[in-house]
């Protein structure tokens, strides 16, 4: 549970760092250190728009945001106080739905998507500023870029690029991962040679500890 | 209105003309008048493939341009009734006709017709859009390879795209026995991918090299088995339901009883 009391979050605004309610600060910064340690070159420079989550007394936010700017080279943007900032608001992130009440907090997610009701061909390209669906396959040669998370409902054979704008928490699932390469966040992966027994069961690509690792998703049938 | 058929790959030398010259030349063999149009513009080939080059003295060009009209450029080929070529310009470029020009052409063809059919070049740039304008149907061409299947795909994609929806699929060149042995791509695989009908599958023949050579298309050659597949697709697009022809070689009388014992290594 303590892994997830830092989760950087790419909206269209740009990224923000929801802390959890319950964490105290030194837990918050020690996780804050393992999640960007490993890609500190990748968040180097990047701005944060905000904290969301815990709500922060006027000292917490001030020493996290020295934290960030002074250990990371990162630059928060907004200020305590910030109107979206308030934990209270209409925050889905923090709410937990009430139909869904007994699902993790991490695991559910509400955005945009795009769906995409066609087998994406060769030297087709689609980007889009929030999750991606496609009901069809992806062909060797098509390309999906995607803030969010992308869901292929058939043979993923392509190229596809999820949390776009570094969000290290988008996935990529399909009914058969055979991808020419994965990318999430800026982390870029292919198969592993010599994968010539194509398996047959629905997978989804997460990134852990830094790596993309690709695991089905259901029960063994 | 007569039936406006484009032959495209992406890809080249998969057998984008061979097939045009096939199927032109096997529907004119049912009766049917046809006129093949070459619309590589610059590096023409259906001529020679039908024989018929030292027979040009107008091209698609030259129509378009207004110098001759139509019926001088067309080349009525006298070995078979209502077969006609109008051949591309050598000395231009695929610059020299527009995707509108080609329409008004493909209209006027098809007014005289029963079938006309377009012999699109290698590439998705101007000879592809020019190939394409005027058709309203489309007859993918691939070989049994990787590279092959990727460019027919995404040709089908453009094609999609232009309007040009569920083009038909003829795989060429295949060799049924690497494909036994797991050295070639099985056709199941490849429609697995492309997601079209399949129209046909043409084994690698070496009468094609003759009959190119010769000008004389394979389909009129009996001993030759791509031209018994091609025969097989005329029928097809006649409308005729044609099962597709069993192309595994036969086995001697050894290997026959090895199968029958079931002593053979099955996959």
């Amino acid at each position: 549970m303590a892994e997830n009391a830092v989760i950087f979050k790419g909206t269209k605004e740009g990224l923000y760092i929801i802390l959890k309610e319950e964490m105290d600060l030194d837990t918050i910064k020690s996780n804050l250190d393992k999640k960007i340690k490993p890609s500190k070159r990748f968040f180097e420079g990047a701005n944060i728009i905000n904290f969301k989550g815990k709500k922060l007394t006027q000292e917490e936010f001030n020493e996290l945001k020295e934290v960030i700017e002074k250990e990371y080279g990162m630059t928060v943007v907004g200020s305590f106080g910030d109107k979206n900032y308030d934990a209270k608001s209409e925050h889905i992130e923090t709410k937990k739905p009430d139909i869904l009440e007994w699902l993790p907090f991490e695991n559910v997610h509400k955005g945009e998507a795009l769906i995409v009701r066609a087998t994406l061909r060769s030297g087709q390209l689609i980007q889009y500023k929030g999750d991606v669906v496609v009901v069809g396959d992806v062909n060797p040669g098509a390309h999906i870029k995607a803030i969010g998370s992308v869901i292929i409902m058939g043979t993923m054979r392509g190229i596809v690029h999820a949390g776009a704008n570094g969000d290290y928490e988008a996935f990529i699932a399909a009914y058969k991962m055979q991808p020419t390469q994965l990318r999430i966040g800026d982390i870029i992966t292919r198969s592993p040679d010599g994968r010539g027994s194509k398996f047959n069961n629905p997978e989804i690509a997460v990134v852990k500890q830094g790596m993309i690792v690709v695991e089905p998703y259901l029960r063994n049938r | 209105m007569g039936e406006i058929i484009v032959v495209t790959s992406g890809k080249g030398g998969v057998g984008k003309t061979t097939t045009t010259a096939n199927i032109g030349t096997g529907l004119a063999l049912k009766g049917k008048s046809v006129v093949l149009v070459d619309t590589d513009i610059g590096l023409r080939n259906l001529d020679v493939v039908m024989g018929l080059e030292n027979r040009i003295v107008y091209d698609l060009v030259d129509v378009v341009d207004g110098v001759c009209r139509l019926r001088q450029a067309l080349i009525k080929d006298k070995r078979y009734t209502n077969l006609y070529l109008l051949p591309a310009a050598q000395t231009k470029d695929k610059n020299a006709v527009n995707p509108e020009q080609m329409q008004k052409l493909a209209c006027e063809l098809a007014d005289e017709f029963d079938y006309v059919i377009f012999d699109c070049p290698a590439g998705i740039e101007q000879g592809f859009k020019n190939a394409i304008a005027g058709a309203k149907k489309a007859i993918v061409v691939t070989t049994p390879e990787v590279s092959a299947v990727r460019d027919a795909d995404r040709i089908i994609g453009l094609l999609e795209a232009s309007g040009l929806r569920n083009p038909m699929l003829i795989i060429n060149r295949i060799k049924m026995d690497m494909v036994k042995r797991g050295d070639m791509m099985n056709i199941d695989d490849m429609i697995d991918i492309l997601a079209i009908d399949l129209l046909g599958v043409v084994p690698d023949d070496d009468f094609i090299v003759v009959s190119t050579n010769r000008g004389e298309p394979a389909i009129t050659i009996e001993q030759s088995l791509a031209g018994q597949a091609y025969r097989n697709v005329v029928r097809r697009i006649m409308g005729e339901d044609v099962p597709f022809m069993n192309l595994e070689s036969d086995d001697g009388f050894l290997k026959k009883m090895v199968k029958l014992f079931g002593l053979s290594k099955k996959k």
